[in-house]
Order: C-alpha cells, then structure tokens, then sequence
C-alpha cells in the first residue's frame, strides 16, 4: 500500500533536473527568439491586466471628485486615506471578516473535498447507475428554479438564518466534478489496480493513492471555490437577517449599494422625482466602489501564490507503468 | 435606585408571566390581550417598557441597512426601550427580490413602509399585515389626521396602515418648501456677466448658454464647460432628461402621457408636438451649437454630480442637483452658482400636499410580539417631537429639540450652534448624551416622512423645517442670493418668486394612485420604453434636422408597431382618472 | 521518416496504449457494485435537495404568482406568460435581433474559449519561476473587478475625452475623438474583447493544473527522440489537454443563451443598443423579470430546458463523432 504511493511521488525531482538541463543544452537561436517573444507577450499581458486594479488603487486615494471625472489615470491626485477610513469604521467589520473567513476555509475545505471524491467516483465503471447519476448531478448545472422556491426550501430546511446556509448549497459542485472526474481519467488505472491486488479498499484507493496525487486540480477547485465562498452576497442578502452572520462582502455591498442605489430608486420612482430629490444630495461617491474593490481583491492576490505551488507537483505516470 | 430596579424586576415577571398566560389562553386572534403591565385600559399607551426589543423594520424607501445608528436610535431606546432593525430593499438591490421572498416566507418585517394600492392589498389579503383598530384610539397623534387614515382604511375596513407625509396644509399648497423639485437652473454668475438678458421661452436660453459657454470655456478644474451634459443611467419610461422641460411647464409623466396639473391638456409623448419632442429638439438644436456635452451618453449620474461640483456644467434641471453640488458656502460667497432663470412662459410643476398622505404607508407585522409598542412608535413619529426627529433625513426639518435647535429669547425657534454646525457646516458629531457618532449617521433611516417638515409645529408656530425660520434665512444671504433676488422683485425663494410671478402649478395631492397594469399592458410599456430611450437619445444626436425627422418617424412607426395605442389609451384613461381624484379632492378641502 | 512523424507515432502509441488499458474500477465486464453508489448517495441527495426540489416552483408560470398571497390565492393562467413572448410582428422582429446578438457573441466566446489554453501552454514555457508566479497572479486580476467598475475604466480611458482618444489627439493621428464606447460598429467584437480580458488568466488556471498533470515520461521520451519545442507542444501538450478543453467546450455550448447580463448592461447605451443586446439583457430591459415572477419563471424555465436539450444534443453528437461521450 504505501510503496505504492511513495513509488509514485519520488522520481519527480530528478526527472525534472534533467529535463531542465537537457534544456539549456539545446539552445537555438530560435528557442532565443521565441522565449523573448513569450516574455514580450506575457509583459504585455500582465500590463493590461493589472492597469485596471492600478487605475482602482490610486483613485481610492485621489480626491474624490477628481476620480469620478475619470481623470486620475496614473498618479494619485489630491491623495487622501478617508475612503478606507471610512470602510474600516463600518460597524460589525471585524465579525464580518471573521464570518467570511469562516465560511471560505470550511466551504472550501467541504466542496474541494466532495468534489475530489465525487470526481473520483464517477469514473468507477462498475457503480450502479454511473452514467445516469452522473448526467443526473451535471444538468443541474443548467437549470435554475428561482429564488422564491429555493427560499422556501432553504426556510422548510430551518437553514436561513444559519451558519450551514453558506455551506451545504455549495459543498456538491458539478463544474468542479467534472474537472475533478476530467482529471482522474488521465491518470493510470493501473495505479489502482495495483492498489486493489494489494486488498485496498474503494475508500482506501481514494484517500491514499488518488487524494494524494490530484493535488493541482484540487488546488484549481480550492482557489474556484475559495473565491466563489469569499466573493458571494446574495445568500446574505436572501436568507440571513442575524447580523452576527453578516459576510464581508455583505457588508460591503450593502455600503456601496446606499451610493448606487440612487439610480434604483429614480427608477422606481416611475418619473417622480419629487421622492428622490432628497436622497440625490447625500450619495457616496463612485470612489468608495473602488476602495472596496481593492480591499476585497488584496487578500485574494497575496493568498493565490500559495496555492500556485501546487501547480507543480505533478505525478508520474512512468513509474508506475513499469 | 434600588427600589426603582427591584419594581422594574416585578414589572419584566409580570409582563412575561401576563405574555405566557395570554399565549396559552387566546389561542390567536382574541380581541382582548391581557396586557397588565400596560396602559391600555387607561387609555393611553404606557410610558415606559420594561423588556428590550429589537425589530425587523422593512423600510422600503430606506437607504441604510442594518440597526438604526445615533442620536435617532437613542430616543428611540428611551422612549420605547426598542432597536430598529433596518432592512432596506433598496440597499439589498435585486429589485423586489427581497420583498418577495420575505413576502413569500409570509413575514415581511414587525414594522413595514410599503406602497399603498396593490401592494399593500395583497399584504392585508394575505395576512401580513395587523389590523391595528385595537390600539388605534389610543394613538392621538396619528388621530390628528383622521381625513387621510379614513381614507386610507376606508376600503379594508379596519386599521391596516398608516399614511405618511400628512400635514394640515391643503392639498392645493405646493408640499416642496422653498425649492420646487423642478426648475431651469442656470450659473447665474455667468448669466449676471451677459447682462440679465431676457427670455421669452426656455428655447431663448440656447444662444445665452452658447455666449455663456464661450466665455468660460472651462470650469474651475481646467476642463471644457458645456451647456448641456446628459445622463443616461435614470431612464425609465422615457429619456429622463427630456421630460424634466416638460416638467417647467407644468407636465408631469404618467406612463407615456404627459399630463398638466391643472388637467388643461393630456399629450402622447410621441406626439410630433409634444412637450419630449420639444425637449429632444432642443437638445437636438443645443447639440448643432456644440452646447451638449459629448459624454453625455456614456455618463452616469456619479460623473455628471462630479462635473457640477467642478463648474463644469451650465445648466440644470433640478436645484437639488446644481445647487447641492455647486453652491457651497464658498462659491455663493463668491458671487458663483446655480439660480432659477427667469424664463417668461414657465410654469413650473409642483407636487400639492397630498391629503390622503403620500404613496407610502406604515403597517404593522400581523407576527409583530409586541404591535401595542410599535403602534406607540408610529403614534410618536406623527407628534411633533416625532415629527421634528423623523423627518430629518429627507426634507430636512430640524432635529431634536434641544440639540440641533431651540427656542431663542424672542421666543422663535433658531439653529443651535450645533445645528448650524450640522446644517450649514456639512456635518459634526453629536454629543455622547444624545448618542455619539455623526450626526448624519444617526439620522431615522426609515427614510419616510410622515409629518411634512413644511407643516407648522403648534408649538411654536414655524415649520419643522429650519428653512423657513426667519433666523436661518438671515444667517444663509450671499452675495450670490442677494443678487439673484434683486434682479427678481426681491423674491426671497424660489418658491416666492414663482408663486408670486404665477409660474408655479401646483398639482393638488390627490394621493392618487396609478393602478397596476395587467400583465399585457405592462410587457407591451417595457417593450415600448426601450425603444422609446433608444431613439431619443438618437434624435438628440443626430446630424441633422432630416435625421431628426426620420428617427421620429421610425420611433413612432415602431412604437406603434409594439402596441402603443393599447400602453397609451390605459395611460390616458390614468391620466383622467388622477385628474378626478385631483378636482374632487380640491373641492373637498375647501 | 522525420522526426516529428516518429514522435506523433511514438506518443500516439503511449496514449493510445493508456487508453487500451482496462477501465478503473471494472471487475470483470457489466458486473455493477452498489458500493460506490451508496458512497455517493449523500450527495445525490444534497443535489435533489438543493436543486431539483426547487423545481416545484416552475409550476408558478402556470399562474399570475403573487407571493401575498400564496399560489392557492393567485390566478391560474395557463399558459398566457409563454404567449406574450411571441405576442406581436414587431416583438417577434426584436427577438429575432436580440437572438442574432446572442448566438453571435456566444459562438465569438467559443472561438476565443482556445485562448485560455493558449495562454497556459505558452505560460508553461516561460522558465523564470518568478516571472510565471507573477504573471499567473495578475492576469487573474479583471476576473475580480466587477462590471460595474470595469465599466468606470472603461468610461476614464475610452470616453471622448479619455485618455486613448487624448493621446490619439495630441499624436496628431486623428482630430476628432473616436467614439469607443457609443458607436454601432464591431459591439460583438468589442464585448467578446472585454470578456476575453476579464476571463483569459482566470480561465488559464484550468490548464495549467492539467499541465502540471502530465507525465513527465512523455516529455522525456520525446525528447530523447529530438522533439523540440514546437513538437512537444503540439504533440504532447496540447493533446494532454484536449479531454479538458472539450468536456469545457461542451459545457459552453450549452450555455450559449446564457450571456449574463451585467457586463451589457453596463455598456449598453442609445447607439450600440442594437447590437448590444442580448437575450439576457433584453428580458431584464423590458422588465419581465422584475415585475412578473411569473413571466420571470417561464423564462427561466424555457432557457433551462433549451440549455439541458442542447447539452444533451452536444454530448450524442460527441458520442457519434468521438465514439465517447462527454458527459
């Protein structure tokens, strides 16, 4: 049983020290002049995409005025921190953070879980019902009942106004099954095989060879579902009214949205302009936007390089083969 | 101390044993609550509660969400020992998803602001809502304005919901105060400099604003001025910006049919000669003489407020946009900013006091534990203390008494320091007795009036609003204000000089409301409306007055095409209906 | 024989010998085990519960749902909410319009979906570690900035005074400003642009977790036979990835009516209207989801069948062509 599993780790590093020698070796002036052409590209690229957040940093700390202009493009101008003064002084800030923290690490935990066995699972040719069941789990990805009856189930469940309403929808995740399931596919069967000539079990299989050894999809479903748990509101908005379990995000949202909600309630003024004509004097400005973007964004960028490492980890089917 | 606490100890046993026992005993729906502790055999409600509460408050025009914050929520927990909690459709976003759902849970909140009409009907169909007839005599300031709770109730029957923005003005004086909500707007500083030339009809304003524009090609920030800047993100039945000059002359929307507040006339928006198509023409014709703003149709609200803010814009629709945004202490006291223009034919729009109250209603939870507290509450909020504390947010009356304003030696009412800080200041923060935190954050987030600030206090004969007070309009004159007024026959507000040079047309406040359209109607107007937004903003646009001519035609061949005579003739037959209302209700109040 | 043809031979051959290989957990031949079923069963139940219990509420398009007043309180109308969308000439003419700007940009979003692998497979050849960490983080970036703020961007840099048409200005290459953002010309393009920008690092991370995937053996094998840089690419990557890219390609083709609609909504105004929306942005413009939950259900529910029938579609058409499903 655990020979297997070493077997299969251990030759990672000295294959890739010499793929990488065997490398530099061969250097041609093509490999040159594609590799400057590669790096050009992906400069360009990572400009482009990182302008915009840039564009967002310096106009949270520009003038506000200025910024709704559209005219804050490189530098800050007319700098000031009262945005995130003004955001870190929300009530209920740090139970929020602590809620939303919460429900990402448990949420993720659950779903990358689920999802890893679930994948696995489906390529289990001898279960009963394989391709039904399976087929059964994606469609759901497609349809959608609406809000109204979801709420009622959700109410019928007792889950709204509780701390598993942020868990349980989200732990079964098809798009992530069928990456998982995606995945398994194009690792050997053998490796289980051998696995089951030494009497391992299903669930054996599953946690000492295959969990193990699926690390860079389960990393790609970890930071998937992270940012979905840490991203999402809705389910606040829809089903919580305790404001113990009040999200960040929640919170953010529901600041911004006293700015936004302006042009909402011209709209349902049916022309009236009587009923907002007061409330058009007290808004905030599309700068606060922005300071709540950044401050929801940062922690995602400084935790995504610690998953990226389990990109590189991969298996290696040659061991096992022979 | 001690014996105060032990008393309230017995008080809190006794409440929750009388609660237990009317639990097991009533069963639901029991005419008599045993309520012991309380006042209610007395005839009044009692003074003081000894169990903290917290309710859900569905404040549907509210613009905060979560608990009520400051010195608002302190009187509050003094006087009812209660918390609001605030849940605000309009911050959760999503449109009636909110609404919905909680409606569909079938508990929509222990207090409740709602449209009256279909909204409200369905509410007391279903049950949501409490018949409050129980507490109802004993809520006397709510009593003072029983001509708008009969009519209110008339059709269920019992007591389901309470009016707001009542007052005992009559339905014919104009509800706004000292600004109307509508208005040609223009940088009178600029104005002044071409020498006050006159304006027969608001078409003359494009060669001033052209000259005016020339002058000062750029606003305090360096970049180009225009004339006209447009925005996109309002539109609704139709191009917002196209209606408010139709709005000058005395018309108002209702569906797609502009409709005079004195019920002279009725037009089809589409119309070749409709009041609009008057406004996208002369956009249209600002536009050839380079005075619309380029941006306008990319822009958002957020960025047109910001191009006020800058001077960069010379004209407006509405004072609560130019003068909020351009008219800070500093400015006016430089001679700058934005004043009614005097333009000859206006007649400008004005809502009447409604009599029957506003569109919105307070309802109290049929699932509300303790509707006797919160039927005090909506009690208090119609007194005058209420009255001055509630209002606060939107039309601006003064506050408590005693914080922000008090009674001065001469025996009027006049800001306090503090008040003044707050009002003409932008904002200070609220001493720790009454509260703490800032006082624009502890302003009452129901966000619905229910006493008009326009209405006299009894108490001291002036408005609940500060504005009108002769103390504050002395402290407020500016060099700016001083030099619009001159050159207006002394006016000393726009509303004054409206009034008093017969270019104001109050709409009287029916309190009408517009019925729901069935369910074709209302798909056949959605259809409509984009289209009609689409093409108007086109006509303005376009390269010509040929271009002109056929987007018009194009927008009406179409529009008829999706079914307008069918959206216009339930528009029309609204129109008329809203007229009747506004004819008998004139003639019952005087 | 060149060395590109032996590769192709030789991985083929390794592939395909993979593929002979007996299936996972098939103890002899159509014997099926309940086990693993029962494994699942938890989650099966978690999907019921979840999303197809729901499902009761489609009966709501049947009626004039009023929430008040429950569904034994509403009026039952049949099937009027599904004939109004087809009621008028004009409205037909809309839709046709409307479903023409749908499919258009739905099929450019599939057409560009290859860029998400491009990205990955050019990304996996960058050497410095550094420089791979860092460009994987901030291409990642726009999948955060929501609609609304893109459009903010947007508006700064592309309005007639933005800063693009300042600097075309000022380099003398035009004298007017170029309207970007409120023109008729190349909307679908412009939008498929904002969209492949917003998703293309984000959508990468799939790949690169598949390429971390592959067994090294291949590449060493490869290169023993002289493959370069272009033939491993072509002959080991890409194939490696293929089983990804399709199933993904699969799931979107089923999605083409689901545009979304925050990112046209931002964008749209009076003049790319025409070409802006989508069917999506169309059903929130004319209201049918806000005022009618019943008109909203219909429509919900007809987008759901036609998502899950092409889905279906899709995956038996893979199956003829293939000879193995997707799904």
């Amino acid at each position: 049983m655990t020979t297997t599993t070493t077997t299969v780790a251990k030759p990672t590093k000295p294959a890739k020290a010499r793929r990488r020698k065997g490398h530099d070796h061969d250097r041609t002036f093509g490999d040159i002049l594609f590799a400057m052409a590669n790096y050009s590209l992906f400069a360009l690229l990572v400009v482009i995409c990182a302008y915009p957040f840039y564009y967002l940093i310096i106009n949270s700390v520009s003038a506000n005025d200025i910024s709704a202009l559209g005219d804050v493009r490189l530098f800050p101008q007319g700098f000031h921190l009262s945005n995130y003064e003004q955001v870190f002084q929300l009530q209920g800030l740090p139970m929020a953070a602590a809620v939303s923290v919460g429900r990402t690490v448990i949420g993720t935990l659950l779903t990358v879980l689920a999802s890893a066995f679930l994948g696995f699972m489906f390529t289990q040719q001898r279960m009963w019902g394989r391709k039904f069941w399976y087929r059964f789990l994606i469609i759901t990805m497609y349809f959608s009942a609406g809000l109204i009856p979801i709420f009622i189930i959700m109410k019928n469940l007792g889950l709204t106004n509780t701390f598993w309403v942020y868990i349980l929808p989200f732990i079964v995740q098809p798009f992530f099954v069928i990456l998982v399931k995606t995945y398994v596919e194009s690792m050997p069967a053998s490796l289980q095989e051998a696995a089951e000539v030494d009497g391992a079990s299903l669930l054996q299989v599953f946690f000492k060879i295959y969990l193990p050894n699926m690390t860079p999809i389960l990393a790609t479903v970890a930071i998937f579902s992270a940012v979905t748990q840490w991203n999402s509101f809705q389910d606040t908005l829809i089903y919580i009214t305790d404001q113990s379990l009040y999200t960040l995000q929640y919170l953010l949202y529901m600041f911004i949205n006293q700015a936004s909600s302006l042009a909402q309630a011209a709209q349902n003024a049916g022309g009236n302009l009587g009923q907002i004509a007061s409330a058009a004097t007290t808004q905030t400005p599309t700068s606060i936007r922005m300071t709540v973007s950044v401050i929801v964004v940062l922690p995602i960028i400084f935790i995504y390089p610690l998953f990226q490492r389990f990109f590189v980890k991969g298996i290696m089917l040659g061991a096992v083969k022979g | 101390m001690k014996l105060t606490r032990t008393t309230a100890a017995f008080a809190v046993a006794a409440v929750v044993t009388a609660g237990a026992l009317a639990s097991c005993s009533s069963g639901g729906g029991s005419e008599e609550t045993p309520t012991s502790a309380t006042g209610s055999e007395t005839g009044a409600f009692p003074t003081s509660w000894d169990e903290e509460i917290t309710i859900d408050v569905f404040a549907g025009l509210a613009n905060y969400m979560g608990m009520q914050q400051g010195w608002f929520a302190k009187i509050v927990k003094d006087k009812f020992n209660m918390n609001l909690n605030i849940i605000a459709p309009n911050v959760a976003g999503g449109g009636d998803t909110l609404y919905n759902t909680r409606v569909a849970a079938g508990e929509l909140g222990d207090l409740i602001v709602t449209d009256k009409g279909q909204k409200l009907d369905e509410l007391i169909q279903g049950g949501l809502v409490g018949d409050m007839s129980e507490y109802y005599p004993l809520m006397e300031n709510v009593g003072q304005f029983d001509t708008a709770m009969d009519n209110l109730n008339a059709e269920s029957g019992g007591v389901y919901a309470f009016p707001t923005s009542v007052s005992h003005l009559m339905p014919t004086d104009a509800s706004e105060g000292l600004n109307p909500t509508f208005g040609p707007f223009i940088r009178w500083d600029y104005y002044a400099e071409q020498g006050y030339p006159s304006l027969d009809t608001l078409e003359d304003l494009l060669p001033v604003l052209k000259q005016m524009q020339e002058d000062h090609p750029t606003g305090d920030n360096g970049q180009p001025t225009y004339g006209f800047s447009l925005f996109k993100d309002w539109d609704g039945n139709m191009m917002v910006t196209a209606k408010q000059p139709a709005c000058f002359y005395g018309y108002d929307e209702i569906g797609f049919v502009l409709a005079k507040a004195d019920g002279s006339d009725y037009q089809s928006i589409l119309d070749s000669d409709s009041e609009y198509v008057r406004s996208l023409r002369l956009y249209f014709d600002a536009n050839q003489m380079g005075l619309v703003d380029p941006e306008s149709t990319t822009q958002n609200y957020d960025t047109l407020y910001s191009k006020f803010q800058n001077g960069q814009v010379l004209f407006a629709w509405w004072p609560w946009l130019a003068q909020t945004a351009y008219n800070t202490e500093d400015n006016m006291a430089a001679g700058k900013g934005f004043e009614i223009a005097p333009v000859d034919d206006m007649e400008v729009f004005s809502y009447g006091a409604e009599a029957y109250g506003g569109k919105q209603v307070f309802a109290i939870g049929s699932k509300a534990e303790d509707p006797e507290r919160i039927a005090a509450f909506v009690d208090w909020l119609y007194s005058p203390e209420g009255a001055y504390a509630n209002s606060a947010q939107t039309l601006g009356s003064a506050g408590p008494q005693g914080l922000t304003w008090d009674i001065n030696d001469a025996g009027e009412p006049e800001l306090t320091e503090f008040g003044n800080e707050v009002f003409l200041g932008g904002g200070a923060t609220t001493p720790e007795e009454w509260g703490g935190g800032d006082y624009l954050d502890g302003v009452s987030a129901l966000n619905t009036i229910s006493v008009l600030p326009i209405d006299v206090d009894p108490n001291t004969g002036f408005p609940y609003s500060y504005t009108f007070w002769p103390s504050y309009q002395e402290a407020t004159a500016t060099p700016l204000s001083e030099d619009w007024s001159a050159n207006m026959g002394d006016a000393t507000s726009t509303m004054d000089y409206l009034s008093t040079n017969d270019k104001l047309l109050v709409a009287p406040g029916a309190s009408f409301t517009i019925p729901t359209d069935s369910s074709e109607v209302e798909t056949l107007r959605n259809q409509i409306k984009a289209i009609v937004i689409q093409y108007s903003w086109q006509m303005v646009f376009a390269s010509d007055e040929a271009q002109f001519e056929s987007l018009l035609k194009e927008l009406q061949d179409t529009a008829n095409g999706l079914g307008y005579e069918k959206v216009l003739e339930t528009d029309m037959a609204n129109a008329e209906m809203q007229n009747d209302a506004r004819v008998a209700v004139t003639a019952a109040f005087q | 024989m060149t060395s590109s043809m032996i590769l192709a031979e030789t991985t083929a051959e390794q592939i395909e010998e993979r593929g002979k290989k007996p299936k996972r957990g098939e103890r002899g031949p159509g014997k099926k085990s309940f086990t693993p079923f029962f494994l699942i069963l938890p989650f099966l139940i978690l999907s019921f519960v979840f999303a197809y219990l729901p499902l009761f509420g489609w009966v709501y398009s049947l009626y004039d749902y009023k929430p008040a007043l429950g569904l034994s309180g509403s009026e039952f109308v049949g099937l009027q909410w599904f004939r109004l969308l087809v009621s008028s000439p004009t409205q037909l003419a809309q839709i046709g319009q409307v479903l023409v700007n749908t499919l258009a940009i739905s099929f450019l979003g599939i057409a560009t979906s290859i860029l998400p692998l491009g990205f990955a497979v050019l990304l996996n050849e960058i050497r410095a570690k550094w420089f791979k960490n860092a460009v994987q983080t901030l291409t990642t970036l726009p999948n955060f900035i929501s609609w609304v703020l893109v459009y903010m961007i947007a508006f700064s840099l592309f309005s007639t005074s933005g800063l693009v048409n300042d600097i075309l200005m000022d380099g003398g290459l035009i004298t007017a400003p170029i309207k970007f953002l409120d023109t008729d010309q190349h909307v679908w393009l412009t939008m498929t642009l904002w969209s492949v920008w917003k998703g293309l690092g984000w959508g990468a991370i799939i790949y690169l977790a598949a390429i971390s995937g592959i067994d090294p053996s291949l590449y060493e094998s490869a290169r023993m036979d002289g493959a370069g840089r272009w033939q491993t690419i072509r002959y080991i990557t890409i194939p490696q990835l293929m089983p990804t890219y399709l199933v993904l390609l699969l799931l979107s083709v089923a999605n083409i009516l689901n545009n979304g609609m925050e990112q046209y909504y931002v964008f749209q105004n009076a003049f790319n209207q025409k070409y802006i929306q989508v069917l999506d942005l169309y059903v929130y413009n004319i209201g049918m989801t806000g005022n009618s939950l019943s008109m909203a259900t219909a429509i919900g529910m007809l987008k759901s069948l036609i998502s899950v029938a092409l889905l279906l579609t899709v995956n038996w058409i893979a199956k003829r062509v293939r000879g193995e499903s997707l799904v």
